[in-house]
Protein backbone atom coordinates (compact mmCIF):
# COMPACT_ATOMS: atom_id res chain seq x y z
CA UNK A 1 0.00 0.00 0.00
CA UNK A 2 2.57 2.30 1.15
CA UNK A 3 4.28 2.50 -2.63
CA UNK A 4 2.49 2.07 -5.69
CA UNK A 5 3.75 3.16 -8.94
CA UNK A 6 2.91 5.78 -11.20
CA UNK A 7 0.99 8.43 -10.08
CA UNK A 8 -1.40 6.43 -7.67
CA UNK A 9 -1.77 8.09 -4.49
CA UNK A 10 0.67 6.73 -1.83
CA UNK A 11 -2.33 5.83 0.88
CA UNK A 12 -6.22 5.29 0.48
CA UNK A 13 -8.58 6.74 2.84
CA UNK A 14 -11.20 5.00 4.62
CA UNK A 15 -15.25 5.46 3.31
CA UNK A 16 -16.08 6.85 7.02
CA UNK A 17 -15.11 10.17 7.97
CA UNK A 18 -14.13 9.55 11.59
CA UNK A 19 -11.79 7.45 10.65
CA UNK A 20 -7.72 8.36 10.00
CA UNK A 21 -5.36 5.66 8.79
CA UNK A 22 -2.43 5.13 11.69
CA UNK A 23 -0.07 4.47 8.52
CA UNK A 24 -0.97 8.92 8.03
CA UNK A 25 1.56 9.33 10.79
CA UNK A 26 4.00 6.71 10.12
CA UNK A 27 4.57 6.74 6.34
CA UNK A 28 8.44 8.77 5.60
CA UNK A 29 7.15 9.01 2.35
CA UNK A 30 4.24 11.64 2.34
CA UNK A 31 6.35 14.44 3.94
CA UNK A 32 7.86 15.81 0.20
CA UNK A 33 4.64 15.55 -0.68
CA UNK A 34 3.15 17.58 2.19
CA UNK A 35 5.98 19.92 1.99
CA UNK A 36 4.77 21.12 -1.60
CA UNK A 37 1.10 20.99 -1.12
CA UNK A 38 1.10 22.62 2.61
CA UNK A 39 4.34 24.25 3.81
CA UNK A 40 4.88 25.61 0.34
CA UNK A 41 0.92 25.38 -0.72
CA UNK A 42 -1.61 28.14 -0.90
CA UNK A 43 -2.08 28.69 3.48
CA UNK A 44 -1.03 31.02 5.94
CA UNK A 45 1.89 30.22 8.24
CA UNK A 46 2.88 32.57 11.34
CA UNK A 47 6.15 33.85 11.84
CA UNK A 48 6.82 36.60 14.24
CA UNK A 49 5.07 38.70 15.94
CA UNK A 50 6.44 42.26 16.15
CA UNK A 51 6.53 42.27 19.69
CA UNK A 52 9.33 39.57 19.18
CA UNK A 53 11.23 41.63 17.47
CA UNK A 54 9.86 45.25 18.17
CA UNK A 55 13.37 47.84 17.38
CA UNK A 56 14.92 48.05 14.09
CA UNK A 57 17.56 45.57 13.23
CA UNK A 58 15.57 43.12 15.45
CA UNK A 59 15.59 39.40 13.69
CA UNK A 60 14.05 36.06 14.49
CA UNK A 61 15.31 33.19 12.39
CA UNK A 62 12.78 30.55 12.10
CA UNK A 63 11.33 27.48 9.28
CA UNK A 64 9.14 27.07 6.81
CA UNK A 65 8.79 23.82 6.15
CA UNK A 66 12.24 22.59 5.52
CA UNK A 67 13.22 26.61 4.15
CA UNK A 68 15.16 28.56 6.61
CA UNK A 69 13.65 32.19 6.73
CA UNK A 70 14.52 35.13 9.19
CA UNK A 71 12.02 38.21 9.99
CA UNK A 72 13.23 41.75 9.90
CA UNK A 73 12.81 44.86 11.59
CA UNK A 74 13.46 47.71 9.60
CA UNK A 75 15.08 50.83 9.65
CA UNK A 76 11.40 52.37 8.29
CA UNK A 77 9.94 50.53 10.83
CA UNK A 78 8.23 47.76 8.52
CA UNK A 79 8.78 43.78 9.20
CA UNK A 80 9.47 41.90 6.11
CA UNK A 81 10.39 37.98 6.44
CA UNK A 82 13.13 37.04 3.46
CA UNK A 83 14.65 33.78 3.03
CA UNK A 84 17.72 32.89 4.69
CA UNK A 85 20.29 33.07 1.70
CA UNK A 86 22.57 35.05 0.56
CA UNK A 87 21.59 35.54 -3.48
CA UNK A 88 24.91 35.28 -4.59
CA UNK A 89 25.94 31.65 -4.05
CA UNK A 90 23.43 30.50 -1.25
CA UNK A 91 25.23 30.96 1.99
CA UNK A 92 22.90 31.38 5.29
CA UNK A 93 23.01 34.83 6.32
CA UNK A 94 21.87 34.61 9.85
CA UNK A 95 22.81 31.62 12.20
CA UNK A 96 21.24 32.99 15.63
CA UNK A 97 17.69 32.22 16.44
CA UNK A 98 17.50 35.68 17.12
CA UNK A 99 19.38 39.51 17.38
CA UNK A 100 20.12 42.96 15.91
CA UNK A 101 21.87 44.20 13.38
CA UNK A 102 22.54 47.54 11.15
CA UNK A 103 22.60 45.06 8.11
CA UNK A 104 22.90 41.50 7.17
CA UNK A 105 26.99 40.91 6.03
CA UNK A 106 27.64 37.39 4.34
CA UNK A 107 30.65 36.38 5.46
CA UNK A 108 31.76 34.51 2.28
CA UNK A 109 32.14 37.24 -0.83
CA UNK A 110 31.00 40.32 1.65
CA UNK A 111 27.51 40.87 0.30
CA UNK A 112 26.15 43.23 2.31
CA UNK A 113 21.83 43.55 2.43
CA UNK A 114 20.50 45.99 4.19
CA UNK A 115 17.27 45.66 6.70
CA UNK A 116 14.71 46.08 4.18
CA UNK A 117 16.47 43.45 2.05
CA UNK A 118 18.68 45.45 -0.40
CA UNK A 119 22.05 44.46 -2.01
CA UNK A 120 23.93 47.75 -1.07
CA UNK A 121 27.52 46.41 -1.22
CA UNK A 122 29.23 43.59 -3.41
CA UNK A 123 32.99 44.41 -3.56
CA UNK A 124 34.75 43.76 -7.04
CA UNK A 125 31.53 43.64 -9.09
CA UNK A 126 33.16 45.16 -12.28
CA UNK A 127 34.13 41.64 -12.82
CA UNK A 128 30.75 40.54 -12.78
CA UNK A 129 28.61 39.64 -15.74
CA UNK A 130 28.19 42.82 -17.96
CA UNK A 131 24.79 43.24 -17.51
CA UNK A 132 24.73 42.63 -13.26
CA UNK A 133 22.60 44.62 -11.16
CA UNK A 134 22.46 45.29 -7.39
CA UNK A 135 18.90 45.78 -7.84
CA UNK A 136 18.30 42.33 -8.62
CA UNK A 137 20.03 40.73 -6.36
CA UNK A 138 17.84 41.52 -3.32
CA UNK A 139 16.76 38.75 -0.42
CA UNK A 140 13.63 36.86 -1.60
CA UNK A 141 10.76 37.95 0.22
CA UNK A 142 7.96 36.15 1.46
CA UNK A 143 4.36 37.24 0.71
CA UNK A 144 3.34 38.84 4.28
CA UNK A 145 0.28 39.76 5.71
CA UNK A 146 -0.18 41.13 9.64
CA UNK A 147 -3.00 40.72 11.71
CA UNK A 148 -2.95 42.66 15.73
CA UNK A 149 0.79 42.35 15.05
CA UNK A 150 1.43 38.93 13.99
CA UNK A 151 3.23 38.18 10.66
CA UNK A 152 2.08 35.15 8.44
CA UNK A 153 3.51 34.27 5.48
CA UNK A 154 3.01 32.26 2.06
CA UNK A 155 4.60 31.00 -0.18
CA UNK A 156 1.84 30.74 -3.05
CA UNK A 157 0.63 34.12 -4.54
CA UNK A 158 -2.79 32.02 -4.79
CA UNK A 159 -3.52 31.73 -1.33
CA UNK A 160 -6.49 34.27 -0.43
CA UNK A 161 -6.14 37.26 1.81
CA UNK A 162 -5.08 36.57 5.43
CA UNK A 163 -8.61 37.59 7.05
CA UNK A 164 -10.33 35.50 4.38
CA UNK A 165 -8.66 32.42 4.99
CA UNK A 166 -8.79 32.52 8.40
CA UNK A 167 -12.30 33.97 8.47
CA UNK A 168 -14.18 35.93 11.15
CA UNK A 169 -15.31 32.97 13.31
CA UNK A 170 -11.34 32.77 13.68
CA UNK A 171 -9.42 36.01 13.91
CA UNK A 172 -11.87 37.87 16.40
CA UNK A 173 -11.32 34.99 18.69
CA UNK A 174 -7.67 35.21 17.55
CA UNK A 175 -7.37 38.99 18.45
CA UNK A 176 -7.97 38.88 22.23
CA UNK A 177 -5.24 35.70 22.29
CA UNK A 178 -3.12 38.62 21.17
CA UNK A 179 -4.51 41.06 24.02
CA UNK A 180 -7.54 42.53 22.05
CA UNK A 181 -4.84 45.27 20.06
CA UNK A 182 -1.81 43.39 19.20
CA UNK A 183 -0.07 45.63 21.86
CA UNK A 184 2.43 42.81 23.44
CA UNK A 185 5.42 42.26 24.82
CA UNK A 186 7.72 39.20 24.92
CA UNK A 187 8.00 37.19 28.00
CA UNK A 188 9.79 34.87 27.11
CA UNK A 189 10.10 31.20 25.11
CA UNK A 190 9.82 27.76 26.15
CA UNK A 191 11.19 25.66 23.46
CA UNK A 192 11.12 21.28 23.42
CA UNK A 193 11.03 18.81 21.06
CA UNK A 194 8.29 16.36 20.59
CA UNK A 195 8.90 13.06 19.43
CA UNK A 196 6.00 12.46 16.98
CA UNK A 197 5.02 13.39 13.32
CA UNK A 198 3.43 16.58 13.16
CA UNK A 199 0.46 15.24 12.67
CA UNK A 200 0.07 14.42 15.48
CA UNK A 201 1.17 16.93 17.48
CA UNK A 202 -1.75 19.40 15.82
CA UNK A 203 -4.33 16.42 16.41
CA UNK A 204 -3.76 16.09 19.74
CA UNK A 205 -2.28 19.79 21.40
CA UNK A 206 -5.10 22.58 21.48
CA UNK A 207 -7.74 21.30 22.22
CA UNK A 208 -8.89 18.07 23.65
CA UNK A 209 -11.44 16.31 26.04
CA UNK A 210 -10.33 17.37 29.76
CA UNK A 211 -10.45 13.31 30.92
CA UNK A 212 -6.63 13.54 30.31
CA UNK A 213 -6.06 16.19 32.76
CA UNK A 214 -5.74 14.55 36.33
CA UNK A 215 -5.03 18.30 37.34
CA UNK A 216 -8.33 19.19 36.50
CA UNK A 217 -10.47 16.93 38.23
CA UNK A 218 -7.61 16.85 41.43
CA UNK A 219 -8.12 21.22 41.42
CA UNK A 220 -11.93 20.43 41.07
CA UNK A 221 -11.80 22.42 38.08
CA UNK A 222 -14.56 21.88 35.79
CA UNK A 223 -15.34 23.42 31.97
CA UNK A 224 -17.49 25.84 31.88
CA UNK A 225 -19.96 26.27 29.07
CA UNK A 226 -18.36 26.71 25.79
CA UNK A 227 -18.08 25.95 22.14
CA UNK A 228 -16.28 24.74 19.05
CA UNK A 229 -16.37 26.48 15.41
CA UNK A 230 -14.84 25.23 12.80
CA UNK A 231 -13.89 25.87 9.64
CA UNK A 232 -14.08 23.85 5.86
CA UNK A 233 -10.16 24.71 5.62
CA UNK A 234 -9.42 23.36 8.65
CA UNK A 235 -9.08 25.81 11.36
CA UNK A 236 -10.65 25.31 14.60
CA UNK A 237 -11.52 27.52 17.87
CA UNK A 238 -12.94 26.55 21.11
CA UNK A 239 -14.27 29.10 23.50
CA UNK A 240 -15.31 28.58 27.17
CA UNK A 241 -16.01 29.91 30.45
CA UNK A 242 -13.44 29.25 33.51
CA UNK A 243 -14.90 27.73 36.59
CA UNK A 244 -12.25 27.28 39.11
CA UNK A 245 -13.56 26.76 42.57
CA UNK A 246 -13.09 29.75 44.99
CA UNK A 247 -10.76 27.12 47.45
CA UNK A 248 -8.45 25.13 45.83
CA UNK A 249 -7.11 22.55 48.73
CA UNK A 250 -4.58 20.39 46.13
CA UNK A 251 -2.11 23.46 46.05
CA UNK A 252 -0.51 24.95 48.80
CA UNK A 253 -0.27 28.06 46.52
CA UNK A 254 -3.98 28.49 44.35
CA UNK A 255 -2.61 31.86 43.24
CA UNK A 256 -0.91 30.61 40.14
CA UNK A 257 -4.61 29.58 38.92
CA UNK A 258 -6.00 33.22 39.59
CA UNK A 259 -7.90 34.80 36.70
CA UNK A 260 -7.33 38.76 36.60
CA UNK A 261 -9.38 39.17 33.10
CA UNK A 262 -11.84 41.43 33.67
CA UNK A 263 -14.63 38.94 31.82
CA UNK A 264 -15.48 34.79 32.84
CA UNK A 265 -16.72 34.50 29.36
CA UNK A 266 -13.64 34.59 28.12
CA UNK A 267 -11.79 32.54 30.46
CA UNK A 268 -10.59 30.16 27.91
CA UNK A 269 -9.69 30.29 24.05
CA UNK A 270 -7.63 27.42 22.18
CA UNK A 271 -7.09 27.65 18.49
CA UNK A 272 -5.65 25.42 15.63
CA UNK A 273 -4.65 27.32 12.98
CA UNK A 274 -4.42 25.02 10.10
CA UNK A 275 -1.92 23.30 9.42
CA UNK A 276 -0.23 23.26 13.20
CA UNK A 277 0.03 26.41 15.11
CA UNK A 278 -1.75 26.76 18.47
CA UNK A 279 -2.64 30.15 20.05
CA UNK A 280 -4.26 30.23 23.81
CA UNK A 281 -5.06 32.63 26.13
CA UNK A 282 -6.21 30.38 29.06
CA UNK A 283 -6.37 32.76 32.24
CA UNK A 284 -4.45 35.51 32.12
CA UNK A 285 -1.81 33.52 29.53
CA UNK A 286 -1.33 35.45 25.89
CA UNK A 287 0.68 32.36 23.93
CA UNK A 288 1.28 31.28 20.26
CA UNK A 289 2.76 28.12 19.69
CA UNK A 290 5.11 28.47 17.02
CA UNK A 291 6.14 24.79 15.42
CA UNK A 292 8.34 23.49 13.06
CA UNK A 293 8.39 19.75 11.95
CA UNK A 294 11.96 18.53 11.41
CA UNK A 295 11.04 15.96 8.66
CA UNK A 296 8.23 13.25 8.91
CA UNK A 297 9.72 12.48 12.23
CA UNK A 298 9.83 15.38 15.76
CA UNK A 299 8.44 18.66 15.51
CA UNK A 300 9.85 21.53 17.26
CA UNK A 301 7.19 23.37 19.21
CA UNK A 302 8.26 27.20 20.61
CA UNK A 303 5.79 28.32 23.12
CA UNK A 304 6.22 32.18 23.28
CA UNK A 305 4.29 34.04 25.90
CA UNK A 306 3.29 37.93 26.25
CA UNK A 307 1.98 40.39 28.31
CA UNK A 308 0.42 43.26 27.44
CA UNK A 309 1.62 46.63 27.24
CA UNK A 310 -0.77 48.35 29.94
CA UNK A 311 -0.15 46.10 32.22
CA UNK A 312 0.85 47.13 35.66
CA UNK A 313 3.79 45.56 37.73
CA UNK A 314 1.86 43.05 39.36
CA UNK A 315 -0.24 41.80 36.45
CA UNK A 316 3.22 41.06 34.71
CA UNK A 317 4.30 38.79 37.52
CA UNK A 318 1.32 36.85 37.82
CA UNK A 319 1.32 36.54 33.87
CA UNK A 320 4.57 35.53 34.68
CA UNK A 321 3.93 33.22 37.02
CA UNK A 322 1.10 31.41 35.43
CA UNK A 323 2.62 31.21 32.03
CA UNK A 324 6.05 29.61 33.45
CA UNK A 325 4.00 26.97 35.99
CA UNK A 326 0.98 25.74 34.12
CA UNK A 327 1.52 25.35 30.05
CA UNK A 328 4.19 24.44 27.59
CA UNK A 329 6.70 21.02 28.14
CA UNK A 330 6.38 20.98 32.06
CA UNK A 331 3.21 22.85 32.86
CA UNK A 332 0.71 21.68 35.90
CA UNK A 333 -2.32 21.77 32.87
CA UNK A 334 -0.09 20.82 29.98
CA UNK A 335 2.49 18.06 30.81
CA UNK A 336 0.36 14.77 29.97
CA UNK A 337 -0.91 16.63 26.58
CA UNK A 338 2.64 16.31 25.77
CA UNK A 339 3.01 13.12 27.17
CA UNK A 340 0.20 11.80 24.97
CA UNK A 341 1.55 13.21 21.47
CA UNK A 342 4.91 10.56 22.03
CA UNK A 343 2.23 7.89 22.92
CA UNK A 344 0.03 8.17 20.23
CA UNK A 345 3.29 8.15 17.78
CA UNK A 346 3.96 4.81 19.00
CA UNK A 347 0.90 3.40 19.14
CA UNK A 348 0.00 3.91 15.66
CA UNK A 349 2.51 1.93 14.42
CA UNK A 350 0.15 -0.60 14.52
CA UNK A 351 -2.15 -1.66 11.57
CA UNK A 352 -5.50 -0.27 10.74
CA UNK A 353 -7.54 3.11 12.09
CA UNK A 354 -7.95 5.68 14.72
CA UNK A 355 -11.78 5.97 14.94
CA UNK A 356 -13.10 9.00 16.19
CA UNK A 357 -16.46 8.89 18.13
CA UNK A 358 -16.98 11.67 20.60
CA UNK A 359 -19.59 14.04 18.57
CA UNK A 360 -19.70 11.67 15.92
CA UNK A 361 -23.59 11.01 14.14
CA UNK A 362 -23.29 9.88 11.00
CA UNK A 363 -20.08 8.14 10.05
CA UNK A 364 -20.39 9.10 6.40
CA UNK A 365 -20.69 12.45 6.15
CA UNK A 366 -19.05 15.31 7.38
CA UNK A 367 -20.56 17.51 10.29
CA UNK A 368 -19.41 20.99 10.75
CA UNK A 369 -21.77 21.14 14.23
CA UNK A 370 -19.47 20.05 17.22
CA UNK A 371 -20.37 20.52 20.78
CA UNK A 372 -17.88 21.64 23.44
CA UNK A 373 -15.78 18.12 24.29
CA UNK A 374 -16.72 16.44 21.06
CA UNK A 375 -13.38 15.16 19.37
CA UNK A 376 -15.64 15.52 16.00
CA UNK A 377 -14.15 19.17 15.61
CA UNK A 378 -10.53 17.77 14.36
CA UNK A 379 -12.60 16.12 11.48
CA UNK A 380 -12.87 18.97 9.21
CA UNK A 381 -9.05 19.61 9.39
CA UNK A 382 -8.71 15.89 8.58
CA UNK A 383 -10.85 16.40 5.38
CA UNK A 384 -9.11 19.37 4.28
CA UNK A 385 -5.45 17.52 4.78
CA UNK A 386 -7.15 14.46 2.39
CA UNK A 387 -8.36 16.10 -0.27
CA UNK A 388 -4.78 19.10 -0.11
CA UNK A 389 -3.01 15.25 -0.02
CA UNK A 390 -5.32 14.12 -2.82
CA UNK A 391 -5.91 10.83 -0.95
CA UNK A 392 -8.55 8.84 -2.56
CA UNK A 393 -11.81 7.61 -0.07
CA UNK A 394 -12.83 4.37 -0.23
CA UNK A 395 -16.08 3.55 -1.22
CA UNK A 396 -18.94 3.27 1.25
CA UNK B 1 35.95 28.91 53.48
CA UNK B 2 36.72 25.23 53.20
CA UNK B 3 34.61 23.84 55.93
CA UNK B 4 31.76 25.64 53.73
CA UNK B 5 32.77 24.37 50.70
CA UNK B 6 32.13 20.60 52.30
CA UNK B 7 28.58 21.94 53.45
CA UNK B 8 28.18 23.38 49.89
CA UNK B 9 29.06 20.16 48.58
CA UNK B 10 26.60 17.90 50.49
CA UNK B 11 23.82 20.37 49.93
CA UNK B 12 24.68 19.52 46.03
CA UNK B 13 24.78 15.76 46.81
CA UNK B 14 21.43 15.98 48.73
CA UNK B 15 19.90 17.60 46.09
CA UNK B 16 20.89 15.62 42.79
CA UNK B 17 20.74 12.44 44.61
CA UNK B 18 16.98 13.02 45.89
CA UNK B 19 16.19 13.67 42.00
CA UNK B 20 18.02 10.83 40.71
CA UNK B 21 16.15 9.03 43.42
CA UNK B 22 13.03 10.57 42.37
CA UNK B 23 12.70 11.34 45.91
CA UNK B 24 10.83 14.60 46.13
CA UNK B 25 10.94 14.94 49.69
CA UNK B 26 14.23 14.97 50.28
CA UNK B 27 14.21 17.36 46.97
CA UNK B 28 11.88 19.85 49.44
CA UNK B 29 14.12 19.29 52.20
CA UNK B 30 16.76 20.85 50.55
CA UNK B 31 15.06 24.62 50.87
CA UNK B 32 14.66 26.75 53.70
CA UNK B 33 11.34 28.76 54.20
CA UNK B 34 12.54 31.57 51.91
CA UNK B 35 13.47 29.02 49.32
CA UNK B 36 12.81 29.27 45.57
CA UNK B 37 13.50 27.17 42.38
CA UNK B 38 13.61 28.20 38.77
CA UNK B 39 14.53 26.03 35.92
CA UNK B 40 14.73 28.82 32.81
CA UNK B 41 16.65 28.58 29.43
CA UNK B 42 20.10 30.22 29.01
CA UNK B 43 18.19 32.15 25.90
CA UNK B 44 15.26 33.67 28.43
CA UNK B 45 18.05 34.11 30.94
CA UNK B 46 20.54 36.07 28.62
CA UNK B 47 17.82 38.33 26.71
CA UNK B 48 15.72 39.61 30.47
CA UNK B 49 13.09 37.63 29.38
CA UNK B 50 11.43 36.47 32.85
CA UNK B 51 9.65 32.84 31.50
CA UNK B 52 10.89 29.76 32.99
CA UNK B 53 10.36 25.85 32.36
CA UNK B 54 9.70 26.14 36.06
CA UNK B 55 9.34 29.08 38.61
CA UNK B 56 8.64 28.17 42.29
CA UNK B 57 8.96 31.31 43.70
CA UNK B 58 7.86 30.69 47.36
CA UNK B 59 8.02 27.66 49.69
CA UNK B 60 4.67 26.92 49.14
CA UNK B 61 4.85 26.44 45.44
CA UNK B 62 8.21 24.04 45.97
CA UNK B 63 5.46 22.44 47.81
CA UNK B 64 3.43 21.97 44.70
CA UNK B 65 5.53 20.98 42.60
CA UNK B 66 6.22 18.02 45.02
CA UNK B 67 2.40 17.41 44.62
CA UNK B 68 2.49 18.09 40.86
CA UNK B 69 5.29 15.70 40.39
CA UNK B 70 4.19 12.87 42.85
CA UNK B 71 0.29 13.42 42.66
CA UNK B 72 -1.22 14.72 39.85
CA UNK B 73 1.55 13.72 36.82
CA UNK B 74 2.67 10.22 37.82
CA UNK B 75 0.28 8.49 35.87
CA UNK B 76 0.76 10.30 32.53
CA UNK B 77 4.63 10.45 33.02
CA UNK B 78 6.53 8.12 30.65
CA UNK B 79 9.07 7.79 33.51
CA UNK B 80 12.73 8.41 32.63
CA UNK B 81 15.38 7.71 35.28
CA UNK B 82 17.98 10.82 35.28
CA UNK B 83 21.46 10.98 36.22
CA UNK B 84 22.68 14.12 37.53
CA UNK B 85 27.07 15.33 37.03
CA UNK B 86 27.66 18.07 38.42
CA UNK B 87 30.99 20.10 38.98
CA UNK B 88 30.98 23.18 41.64
CA UNK B 89 33.23 26.03 39.69
CA UNK B 90 32.64 29.11 42.06
CA UNK B 91 32.02 30.10 45.49
CA UNK B 92 31.96 33.60 46.99
CA UNK B 93 30.77 35.04 50.10
CA UNK B 94 28.19 37.70 50.11
CA UNK B 95 27.88 40.92 52.69
CA UNK B 96 25.20 39.74 54.65
CA UNK B 97 26.87 36.36 55.15
CA UNK B 98 25.15 34.19 52.57
CA UNK B 99 27.05 32.29 50.01
CA UNK B 100 26.95 32.44 46.26
CA UNK B 101 27.88 29.09 44.32
CA UNK B 102 27.79 28.01 40.53
CA UNK B 103 27.93 24.18 39.65
CA UNK B 104 28.34 23.34 35.68
CA UNK B 105 26.09 20.59 35.66
CA UNK B 106 25.14 18.18 32.88
CA UNK B 107 22.17 15.58 33.09
CA UNK B 108 21.68 12.28 31.62
CA UNK B 109 17.95 10.20 30.89
CA UNK B 110 17.52 6.60 30.57
CA UNK B 111 13.62 6.18 29.44
CA UNK B 112 12.55 2.59 30.32
CA UNK B 113 11.01 2.41 27.38
CA UNK B 114 13.50 2.19 24.80
CA UNK B 115 16.33 1.78 28.01
CA UNK B 116 18.34 4.22 25.63
CA UNK B 117 20.28 7.15 27.33
CA UNK B 118 20.49 10.62 26.06
CA UNK B 119 21.02 14.11 27.00
CA UNK B 120 18.15 15.94 28.77
CA UNK B 121 20.12 19.26 29.42
CA UNK B 122 23.53 20.94 30.45
CA UNK B 123 24.05 23.95 32.56
CA UNK B 124 25.07 25.84 35.05
CA UNK B 125 23.13 26.19 38.70
CA UNK B 126 23.17 29.51 40.48
CA UNK B 127 22.94 28.99 44.30
CA UNK B 128 22.24 31.38 46.90
CA UNK B 129 22.97 29.39 50.38
CA UNK B 130 22.77 29.74 53.46
CA UNK B 131 24.49 28.11 56.28
CA UNK B 132 23.71 27.66 59.90
CA UNK B 133 26.48 26.26 61.69
CA UNK B 134 26.50 22.46 60.48
CA UNK B 135 23.50 22.89 58.24
CA UNK B 136 23.63 24.35 54.40
CA UNK B 137 20.07 25.09 52.96
CA UNK B 138 19.15 26.74 49.36
CA UNK B 139 17.36 30.55 49.48
CA UNK B 140 17.37 29.95 45.67
CA UNK B 141 18.46 27.05 43.30
CA UNK B 142 18.25 28.70 39.68
CA UNK B 143 19.24 26.08 37.01
CA UNK B 144 19.86 27.96 33.92
CA UNK B 145 20.01 25.29 30.82
CA UNK B 146 22.51 25.68 27.66
CA UNK B 147 19.78 23.25 25.96
CA UNK B 148 17.79 26.03 25.19
CA UNK B 149 15.25 23.19 23.20
CA UNK B 150 14.58 20.63 25.40
CA UNK B 151 14.53 16.73 23.98
CA UNK B 152 11.41 15.81 25.46
CA UNK B 153 8.83 16.89 27.94
CA UNK B 154 10.45 17.36 31.64
CA UNK B 155 8.44 16.18 34.60
CA UNK B 156 11.12 16.29 36.89
CA UNK B 157 12.74 19.56 38.15
CA UNK B 158 16.69 19.41 37.27
S1 LIG C 1 27.65 33.58 -1.12
FE1 LIG C 1 27.19 35.38 -0.09
S2 LIG C 1 28.60 36.77 -0.83
FE2 LIG C 1 29.01 35.00 -1.99
FE1 LIG D 1 -4.59 19.59 27.38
Amino acid sequence: MSSTPGNEPLLEWPAKYNEVPKQVFEMDELWPKELETIFYGAEWHPIVHRAEIPNPGDYKAAELGEMPIFAVHGDDGAIRVFQNTCTHRGTSLVTESSGNKKEFECPYHRWLFSLEGDLVGCPNSRDFTPDFDKKNFSLFQLRTEEFCGLYFVTMSDKTPPLKEYLGESFYEPLSRVLGGDGRLKLAGYQKVMYDCNWKAYCDNDGYHAPLLHKAFALLNWQGGKGFQRISENGHLTFESELKIPDEITALKDGSILDFKGTTTSTGSIVQMQFPLTVYSKHMDMLNIRYAFPKGPKGIEVHYAYFTHEDDNDEMIRHRIRQSSNLLGPCGLISMEDASVFSRIDKGNKTPGNAIFQKGVQDEYALSFEVKQNDESGNLPRWEHYRKLMGFKRAAQ
Amino acid sequence: MSSSITLIENLNRDYICALDSLDMSAWLACFNLKGRYTFISEENERRGFPIAFMLDDCYERLQDRVTQVVEIQSDSTEHYQTRHFTQLVSVSETDNGLINAVFNYSIYYTQRDNNLTKILCVGQYFDTIKLDGDNASYIERKAVTDTNVLPRYTAYPV
